[in-house]
């Protein structure tokens, strides 16, 4: 049974857990607005990344190939590529949502990203399923208004910034700060250093599906460089500024 | 296929991964080597468009041009490792991009 009225408190409690979050979101959110003003895009199509795609990464990965005049199923297999982790997420939150009705598989599904994960989870373990629910509505709903806002935000800003500014370049830097971070893990600096170098060499690849190759060259030299054993969580459960990917 | 089909092809896959196992849960599962993939996805995703979005501006200037975005890389990379945050690429490489565009030769 799901009442969010007879939860308000639930659903202002998992509002405040997504507060933290909302640090690291709202600069993401935008940066993909200014970058999408910048591209050769439509500026409503840059912004319906957002409530379309809504991952950060893809939508990142969307906007920057199009821009670059990439072929359009070579920027639909890599954005859904960056996006396979979303069907572990919706296995995650399977077992919560089972025997729910149906419009709430939708909304709830739909809202399922990052951070709406990991304070759903909090939620769920928390105060139970029935609870749990208004949790993660409460969350993930505010996290989809600031995202929106966001991203509308930069947008409308970016397009009125000078040209002297390079802000094309955001996105570069941005991803070369993503990937750096994350070179202390061994396993993971094999994957991003064997990403980079096949993307690289196969930078006339026809299509740009270098990208594509590049990406799935990075998880197999990762997943051979880790050794098989219990999956890692792959929920990150303390605010980060990477979400929501 | 224009912009627009583009993101709602995207769109539409990724409302599908979201819902696939709320829909099939229990009738399937996953093997443990698909399990531990998601883990490399992004970081590798990143590598890949950072290395052909960099060297795609570069080769779009030409070689002299190049360095500025170059120097701006190699700030970036420097900052991120110093600081550890990722956010340092932005807030270091943008303004070495700026001031290396003045005062390096076009």
């Amino acid at each position: 049974m799901i009442s969010l009225r007879a939860n308000r408190g639930d659903v202002a409690g998992g509002a405040r857990a997504m507060a933290p979050w909302l640090a690291g979101i709202v600069p993401f959110g935008l940066v993909i607005g200014v970058s999408a003003a910048h591209a050769d895009v439509p500026a409503l199509a840059g912004w319906l990344t957002g409530p379309l795609i809504y991952a950060g990464s893809a939508q990142l990965a969307a906007i920057g190939m199009l821009g670059t005049g990439a072929a359009p199923m070579a920027v639909v297999a890599v954005a859904l590529i960056i996006n396979v982790r979303l069907i572990f997420y919706s296995a995650t939150m399977a077992r919560y949502w089972r025997g729910t009705p149906w419009w709430w598989r939708l909304v709830a599904g739909y809202l399922l990203v990052d951070p709406s994960v990991a304070v759903g989870l909090e939620g769920y373990r928390r105060l139970g399923r029935g609870r749990g629910h208004a949790h993660y509505l409460g969350g993930a709903v505010l996290l989809w208004v600031c995202w929106l806002t966001a991203i509308g935000v930069g947008a409308a800003a970016g397009a009125r910034l000078p040209a002297w500014l390079q802000l094309e370049f955001v996105i570069p830097l941005y991803l070369v700060g993503q990937a750096v971070s994350k070179l202390a893990d061994p396993a993971l600096r094999r994957a991003i250093l064997v990403a980079g170098g096949v993307a690289l060499l196969a930078l006339t690849a026809p299509l740009q599906l270098g990208i594509a190759l590049g990406i799935a060259a990075g998880v197999v030299a990762g997943l051979t460089a880790r050794p098989a054993g219990p999956a890692r969580s792959i929920h990150p459960l303390q605010p980060s500024p990477e979400a929501p990917r | 296929m224009n912009a627009w089909t583009v993101i709602l092809a995207a769109g539409l896959g990724s409302f599908l991964f979201r819902l696939s196992m709320i829909v099939l849960f229990g009738r399937i599962t996953m093997p443990a080597s698909l399990q531990r993939a998601p883990e490399f996805v992004a970081p590798a995703a990143f590598a890949a468009m950072a290395a052909a979005g960099v060297a795609t501006v570069c080769l779009g200037l030409g070689v002299t041009r190049a360095a500025a975005p170059l120097v701006a890389v190699a700030v970036a990379i420097i900052a991120v490792l110093r600081t550890g945050s990722p956010q340092a690429a932005i807030l270091a490489g943008m303004p070495a991009l700026w001031v290396a565009t003045a005062l390096l030769p076009s």
